[in-house]
């Protein structure tokens, strides 16, 4: 299973830098958003770690919709869905590998995004940088869990792009919000206990909805 | 094909129970009861909301500090009983379609989460007068309020994606996971919205009457919600006869 | 046809999507070495059927068997599957070699790559391995959804209009793979809207009409190309 979870995984990467239809789209809206925070953020300097964490992590949510909505959405494409579901493979492996991709993909917004908030609102984002990878990391998996999981779901809804960010955001909260506080702490040097309860509930979320979405996924995908 | 007797079962068919007009196929118990099986619990219904709303209206003190708008919270309260009973029916309604694949259990999903998001709505609209009357403000991010608000914004999402899906059974299943999800979702709602608060909201000290009325309040109103839920989820399984009804005819 | 495993066996297929019955209590069998030809009009359920018994979609009631087990019960089952869905399942970014190795390597295949390029010359795609599949025409294309779905040597092999697009060297380079399959007891069960297409194969026709077979019986045999004269005993 390892190997097949991998090969999916291998293949979707070079589909994606062969057309680069989503990655540039999604770096450039998590950009711009950063960018007008920065122009419009005239806060006093003990307030701006809150507002750029919250902010950073919405964006990160917004912007990273589009490549967890592109990575079920293009197995849409000439029929791959059956092609995947007619090979000796459980939806378990197939929603892992995608949940893989989608992570891959937040992390590479957020290698570009967390400098950018931090350079724009004059956050010092960076100063502990293994706390902020946990957070990210685990932050990335809360979020794709969950959208994978939906993104499957509403690949052959009616308007189901669309409906994907309404139906994901509320269910998402408990991670953006976990999140925001984590990183507001971890910029103000504070990483203390009440930051481990924050990373705490980041990692309980992504336990519990990892192991909900590969159980899940098979009635998703399967008629 | 399925045919519709293997759908109703043997016809129970007794003296008296025959309405004359009514289709051979609409007489089971539970779809079209006697007269008397029909009017008892919406009497008893009416009866118990009745009692609430006498008990909001006549029998509860008028507290100190809010005086009469104090009273929204009894209808608040009972609306977000409702509301979360609501989910819950629709997450366990969701679970027992996916392991049986009963369309049957879809209605009860269906109507399930109509009433739910009817019910949130209300707490939301109640919460804000509350609010309004208790500190000036239209919206407090109390988390029990925020996980109210949460629960409504999902009870809509999920209503919508059921609307963009013709078939039943892939619409069931849809709305089964999404629902899985998000009541596995909402206890951490609640527990971040606590945290980023630093609210631990204490059990409110209510005078026994006020409490006795509360009661009445939650009684009545789930009277109510489950007649609803019921006539609801009726009207569902006889659209889903019909459509067989039709399948046959055509077939 | 008695002394031969069932291969395949389809029991009072039922498939109701919404309020359209598209298969209704639907039986067919269909064992080693043999060919069946589904045919019938835009409509008439024979992708539904195909899918149905190759586990792609459940039904709604009734039953499919594969050697004798409930089909994909496990996932490693669907090794004896091959289909070529009516959609080509080719990802239009990759090559064509690296479709078919990632199909090889998904089955589980040692020396994917050596697999793969067996069925790629064999298909007649060696000069356009390394080319886009989105760059390729359809007929191109429906070789390689060929070469992926055959590339694990399927017991069971499932075609849904599997002549579309193809060329005539092509479409003969199809029906000998057929025959061939046939001669090492594959099973092949086929959907063409044009029974002309499937002239020099022998085997087994249900005509589906309004998601029935019908008529139930007597089954056509097709005449052989191949062999004059040989029929299967129905």
């Amino acid at each position: 299973m390892a190997a097949q979870l991998w090969w999916i995984v291998h293949k979707d990467l070079v589909s994606e830098c062969r057309t680069w239809r989503v990655w540039p789209a999604m770096l450039l809206f998590g950009l711009v958003v950063a960018f007008v925070f920065g122009v419009q953020a005239d806060l006093p300097p003990d307030q701006r770690p809150q507002i750029a964490g919250g902010l950073l992590w919405l964006a990160i949510f917004f912007a990273g919709m589009q490549a967890v909505d592109h990575s079920c959405g293009a197995e849409r494409e000439e029929g791959c869905w059956d092609g995947l579901m007619l090979y000796p493979i459980g939806a378990a492996a197939i929603y892992l590998a995608k949940l893989a991709v989608n992570a891959i993909a937040l992390a590479a917004l957020e290698c570009l995004l967390i400098p950018a908030f931090a350079a724009l609102a004059d956050v010092p984002l960076m100063s502990h940088p293994g706390a902020m990878l946990l957070v990210a990391l685990l932050g990335n998996v809360g979020i794709c869990a969950v959208g994978t999981l939906l993104s499957g779901l509403v690949a052959g809804v009616r308007h189901g792009g669309s409906l994907l960010v309404l139906i994901v955001l509320p269910l998402v909260i408990p991670v953006v919000l976990a999140a925001a506080e984590a990183t507001r702490l971890a910029a103000e040097g504070q990483l203390g206990p009440e930051w481990w309860r924050w990373v705490h509930l980041l990692a309980a979320f992504a336990a519990i909805f990892v192991t909900a979405g590969a159980t899940l996924f098979d009635f998703v995908i399967r008629d | 094909m399925p045919r519709t007797a293997d759908l109703l079962g043997p016809s129970k068919e007794r003296p008296g129970d025959n309405l004359g007009t009514v289709p051979i196929f609409a007489q089971r118990k539970w779809d079209c009861p006697p007269l008397g099986c029909r009017i008892i619990p919406d009497v008893l219904t009416g009866s118990l909301v009745a009692a609430g709303l006498l008990a909001i209206s006549l029998l509860a003190p008028t507290e100190k500090t809010m005086g009469d708008a104090q009273r929204i919270l009894y209808v608040h309260v009972a609306a977000a009983w409702c509301g979360l009973a609501g989910f819950l029916i629709v997450a366990a309604s969701g679970l027992l379609y996916l392991l049986r694949r009963d369309l049957g259990w879809d209605h009860w999903a269906q109507a399930a989460a109509e009433m739910a998001w009817l019910c949130c709505g209300l707490t939301l609209i109640t919460g804000s007068f509350w609010a309004h009357a208790a500190w000036n403000t239209w919206w407090t991010w109390e988390p029990r309020l925020a996980a109210t608000a949460i629960l409504w914004a999902v009870s809509s999402g999920y209503l919508i994606v059921r609307s963009g899906v013709e078939d039943p059974h892939r619409r069931a299943r849809m709305g089964a996971v999404l629902a899985l999800v998000a009541a596995a979702d909402i206890p951490l709602v609640v527990m971040a919205t606590r945290w980023f608060r630093g609210i631990h909201p204490a059990a409110p000290q209510m005078d026994p009457a006020m409490r006795l009325v509360l009661l009445l309040s939650i009684v009545g109103f789930s009277a109510f919600f489950g007649l609803l839920l019921v006539r609801r989820r009726g009207q569902l399984r006889l659209e889903s006869l019909l459509g067989a009804l039709e399948r046959e005819i055509d077939g | 046809m008695s002394d031969r495993t069932i291969a395949v066996q389809a029991s009072r297929l039922t498939k109701v999507f919404g309020s359209r019955v598209v298969l209704r209590e639907v039986d067919l069998e269909a064992a080693e070495g043999e060919i069946v030809v589904l045919t019938g009009a835009n409509g008439a359920g024979k992708t539904t059927l195909l899918r149905c018994l190759a586990s792609l979609t459940r039904p709604t009631s009734g039953d499919v068997r594969w050697f004798g087990r409930p089909a994909g019960a496990e996932p490693a089952a669907r090794r004896l599957v091959g289909m070529v869905p009516h959609q080509s399942c080719i990802y239009p970014h990759l090559t064509v070699r690296e479709n078919v190795v990632f199909a090889a390597r998904m089955q589980g295949l040692r020396e994917a790559g050596r697999r793969a390029d067996e069925w790629i010359a064999a298909a007649g795609l060696r000069p356009y391995a390394h080319r886009l599949a989105t760059h390729l025409s359809r007929g191109m294309r429906q070789r390689v959804a060929l070469a992926r779905a055959l590339v694990h040597d399927p017991p069971i092999v499932l075609m849904d209009e599997p002549f579309a697009g193809l060329d005539a060297e092509a479409a003969a380079w199809l029906v000998d793979l057929l025959a061939e399959f046939r001669g090492r007891s594959r099973v092949v069960c086929l959907a063409t809207h044009d029974p002309d297409m499937t002239q020099g194969l022998t085997g087994r026709v249900f005509h589906l009409q309004s998601g029935r077979i019908e008529p139930p019986e007597p089954r056509r045999v097709v005449a052989t190309g191949h062999n004059p004269g040989e029929s299967l005993a129905a």
